[in-house]
């Protein structure tokens, strides 16, 4: 008790002024010492040994008792969390194979289906069908071209050197004007990064993240063009080219531009077409609207009441 | 002696029953441990000082359990759960903290 300061000092001060610093200096329940000198004033003797009463007994037994729960609770949790991690990737893993394989078996049925319609078709349906396919990039394409190649500057210079010059990195604008300029300079099909273009394709910025047709792709970038002999000079004389090339030469990043023979393009994935419907108006005169809004909303005399 | 042998008891008592918690009670399992920890180096200390009271003890130790665990209650409905609970378990630990080095003092007067 003597090396407690605390302790004797109790009983002048009723309130502890700083609850952290009380706590710090005295870490024991005041209760005990105020019981102590409760008993010391009645003269009760403290009890000596490691002896207790019977409720303190009954509640070191409830704290082994929770000492034990709390033991097998834990390890009981312990493999679920495990198990959990686990098993989502697992999930991961297998919904990742099984969209490989759809993506695979479609593949091969668009193929089929190609290789049928051909059949029935034959002659020039399927020639043009094949034409226009090609140049709506549904359809896989070969032939000579341009390779642009674009490449993030090397990391950690970025930003502090040049005042005017932003990131050393590439950005969905420059991958936008480079397509835009193939097109331009008579490209009749682009793909980027193995991901055809189509003419609702899309190539945005999400966070660092570039998406074409919102599927990230990531650098080194490969835009692949197929078309007519002397598009490369053409594409070289560009706005897109001549920027990138000062950009290239002040940031640091990549860029370059070569003829590349025998190309060949991926088909676009289906697009997903979006049909515009008529709104529902119950003024629609009983002409021909009423029967190309299908069965669906069926308009009737009774449709009217609601 | 019968203190050891009743902690001994309780926590076979614990492993035999293997009761299961309600998954409503889970979140204050930890919390209701470091006080009762508290509560129990408290006692020991107390002991050690010759100043060990029955009652004092039992309050503590119910109170202390329950308190933190309101604690813990009131601030998940809160939505400040983590940090009322990290609260808790700082000043719990000091606590322990400090007893225990009361406790070692005590039994090796270093």
């Amino acid at each position: 008790m003597s090396d407690d300061p605390g302790q004797s000092r109790r009983g002048a001060r009723a309130f502890t002024p700083d609850f952290l610093t009380e706590l710090f200096r005295n870490p024991l329940d005041p209760g005990y010492a105020d019981a102590a000198a409760q008993r010391a004033k009645s003269g009760r003797p403290a009890r000596s040994g490691w002896s207790v009463g019977p409720v303190g007994l009954v509640v070191i037994v409830l704290l082994g008792f929770l000492f034990a729960v709390a033991y097998r609770q834990t390890v009981a949790e312990e493999p679920g969390r495990a198990q959990a991690r686990s098993g989502l990737a697992a999930q991961i893993k297998q919904r990742q194979a099984e969209t490989d394989a759809l993506s695979t078996r479609a593949e091969e049925l668009r193929e089929e289906v190609n290789r049928q319609r051909e059949a029935a078709l034959g002659g020039s349906h399927a020639a043009r069908l094949r034409e226009l396919e090609a140049s709506t990039g549904l359809g896989r394409v070969r032939g000579d071209g341009v390779v642009v190649e674009l490449a993030d500057g090397p990391s950690g210079q970025d930003s502090l050197g040049g005042a005017d010059a932003g990131p050393a990195q590439v950005i969905y604008l420059d991958l936008q004007s480079v397509a835009n300029d193939l097109w331009g300079a008579g490209a009749e099909a682009i793909a980027i990064n193995g991901q055809r273009l189509t003419s609702t394709s899309t190539i945005r910025s999400a966070g660092q993240a570039i998406l074409v047709d919102f599927r990230p792709v990531t650098g080194p970038y490969e835009v692949s063009a197929i078309g007519p002999g002397g598009m490369r000079e053409r594409y070289e004389a560009s706005r897109s080219a001549l920027t990138m090339r000062q950009v290239a030469k002040v940031n640091g990043l990549s860029f370059a531009v070569r003829d590349a023979d025998d190309l060949t393009l991926p088909a676009a994935p289906e697009p997903r077409l979006r049909y515009a419907e008529p709104s529902v108006s119950p003024s629609v005169s009983s002409s021909g609207g009423d029967e190309s809004s299908g069965s669906g909303t069926s308009p009737s005399p009774s449709g009217g009441g609601r | 002696m019968i203190a050891v042998l009743a902690l001994l008891a309780g926590v076979l008592l614990g492993l035999w029953l293997d009761p299961t918690v309600p998954a409503a009670l889970q979140p204050y399992l930890p919390i209701a441990v470091v006080a009762a920890l508290d509560a129990v180096f408290g006692g020991v200390r107390a002991k050690l000082d010759r100043i060990f009271d029955d009652k004092q003890f039992v309050v503590s130790f119910i109170s202390n359990v329950l308190v933190a665990a309101l604690i813990v209650y009131l601030g998940d409905q809160l939505g400040v759960g983590g940090q009322l609970s990290t609260g808790v378990v700082v000043v719990l630990g000091v606590r322990i903290f400090g007893n225990v080095a009361a406790i070692r003092r005590h039994l090796f007067r270093a």
